[in-house]
């Protein structure tokens, strides 16, 4: 078994690498981890915008997010994808490229996953904070922007680093509107061999498995660091720092 | 030029008029009329629920008012306005809370610098020998480097007074500044706010901190139910105060 691995690996490491590049379209693992991070880059400040807007005290804007958050939560990614892989050139005739649809889906629906736990994080706050900032003459973006936000996402980084897991994890969707990415070459390599398709997803869910562990193992040094920091600490061990900084919150 | 100003500028820096506020078919404040000159201590007092939190919460806005009006020199904070007008006003006015509400992401000197640096538009070094120097000042030079999470409540109450006071905010309001702490911290904040009272600042306090009003206050303001009852020099509020319900808190407290 590990043996065939091996030589999957060996012959097709190029196709699951780039895909069919330069001869086709840039694919497999690279389109895979372009596809990943813009995503991210972009569900993320999206999701900061709509949870401000939720937040806000003008229903104009707070409804129609509110109505958007809610569909978009209540609908499954995959029906998502095929409503704009199909809907969209039909309604606006144009040609648009399954690489921008996917990124388009997937930005809107972790987006809208995504602003719920930032909203979560704004208002676990509580008023204390904003009270402060208003009373020194701070504006309601300048209080968001300096004060706010910054605890909040701090105090949210698990439950972000998640949705951005999930996002990864959901770019295999991609595969349905034949997006070629790591889980397409996957199953090109799979078609042309037929007879080990164990040891090809198990390559697959290696590969994924590393994306998705290194991306937690990386947020988990930056939130220790943050909270050493925070704590005025330049070493230690995280448990003691962990108790600062619940102390620090509760007061 | 300063003796001119000084003529024409009104005796009194905060006026109350007819004040009323209610949170749904319960009222909170009722006509609430009352006056706070530049440089006098005022000492709100009164049980709890009286509506002293609130009435000092609408003074900066941050508790809106049903009526009436108030105005810090003449300019009424509840008039409609441009929100930027209201922050501008109300970084004129310091706020110390009861939890302090430190920012605890920040350093304690990043804490005291920040408003002016990103509310004023001061230079960051400017704004941080400022800081320095404010925090020398309550006693807390040492600690700047420090995060809040690592300050007993006595030295964050004392930050978060050396943070409202980086805005240069004619008048100071405090709602009930020593609650949360500890009996034996309760001394190095009223020695900060009797240093600041003593240099002439205008000030209005919510405190259950008899000694206190007694030794620090112009006038105390006694409260309940959301009405002003009595308002006199402390030695003769706490001497012969005149309002029965005023001779019942009094009585109360002294158990």
């Amino acid at each position: 078994m590990i043996h065939d691995v091996i030589a999957i690996i060996q012959d097709y490491w190029l196709l699951l690498l780039i895909g069919q590049y330069p001869n086709g379209p840039l694919g497999g693992l690279a389109n895979t981890l372009i596809l990943s991070a813009l995503s991210i880059a972009l569900a993320f400040p999206v999701s900061i915008l709509l949870a401000l807007a939720r937040l806000s005290k003008w229903r104009l804007l707070r409804w129609p997010v509110t109505a958007l958050v809610y569909i978009t939560r209540g609908v499954p990614l995959l029906m998502l994808i095929l409503w704009s892989y199909f809907l969209v050139p039909l309604w606006t005739g144009a040609d648009v490229p399954s690489f921008v649809t996917m990124l388009t889906t997937l930005v809107v629906y972790q987006g809208a996953f995504l602003s719920e736990v930032v909203r979560a994080g704004i208002v676990a706050l509580g008023s204390g904070q904003m009270d402060a900032a208003r009373a020194l003459g701070h504006s309601s973006l300048g209080a968001m922007r300096f004060i706010i936000l910054p605890q909040a996402l701090y105090n949210m980084i698990p439950s972000i680093i998640s949705t951005f897991v999930s996002t990864i994890k959901d770019t295999t969707l991609g595969y349905v509107i034949n997006v070629p990415d790591l889980t397409f070459a996957a199953s090109q390599v799979n078609n042309q061999l037929l007879t080990q398709p164990f040891q090809v997803f198990f390559i697959l869910a290696v590969v994924y498995y590393a994306i998705c562990w290194s991306l937690t193992h990386v947020a988990n040094l930056v939130e220790r660091r943050i909270t050493r920091r925070r704590a005025g600490l330049s070493g230690g061990a995280a448990p003691v720092l962990v108790s600062a900084k619940i102390v620090s919150e509760q007061l | 030029m300063s003796t001119s100003a000084a003529e024409t500028q009104p005796l009194q820096t905060i006026r109350l008029s007819d004040v009323c506020k209610s949170y749904g078919d319960y009222p909170v404040l009722k006509n609430i009329d009352a006056e706070v000159a530049r440089g006098e201590v005022v000492v709100i007092c009164g049980p709890s629920g009286s509506g002293k939190s609130t009435l000092i919460r609408t003074i900066n806005r941050l508790e809106e008012i049903n009526s009436g009006s108030i105005t810090l020199d003449g300019q009424n904070i509840h008039a409609a306005m441009r929100t930027r007008e209201l922050n501008a006003l109300r970084s004129r006015i310091g706020f110390v809370f009861q939890n302090f509400n430190l920012f605890p992401h920040l350093s304690v000197v990043e804490n005291v610098s920040i408003s002016p640096v990103r509310v004023k538009g001061v230079a960051a070094n400017v704004a941080h020998e400022k800081a320095l120097k404010l925090l020398d000042r309550v006693g807390l030079a040492d600690k700047a480097q420090a995060y809040p999470g690592q300050l007993s409540g006595g030295q964050q109450q004392r930050v978060a007074i050396a943070r409202a006071l980086a805005m240069e905010p004619p008048v100071m309001l405090f709602d009930e500044p020593t609650s949360a702490l500890d009996p034996e911290m309760v001394g190095e904040v009223l020695a900060v706010m009797k240093s600041l009272a003593s240099e002439g600042m205008t000030m209005i306090c919510v405190t259950h901190e008899m000694g206190f009003a007694r030794d620090v206050a112009d006038r105390i303001w006694f409260i309940d139910a959301g009405q002003i009852l009595e308002t006199a020099p402390p030695e003769e509020f706490f001497k012969t105060p005149r309002h029965p319900r005023a001779q019942r808190f009094l009585a109360d407290l002294r158990h």
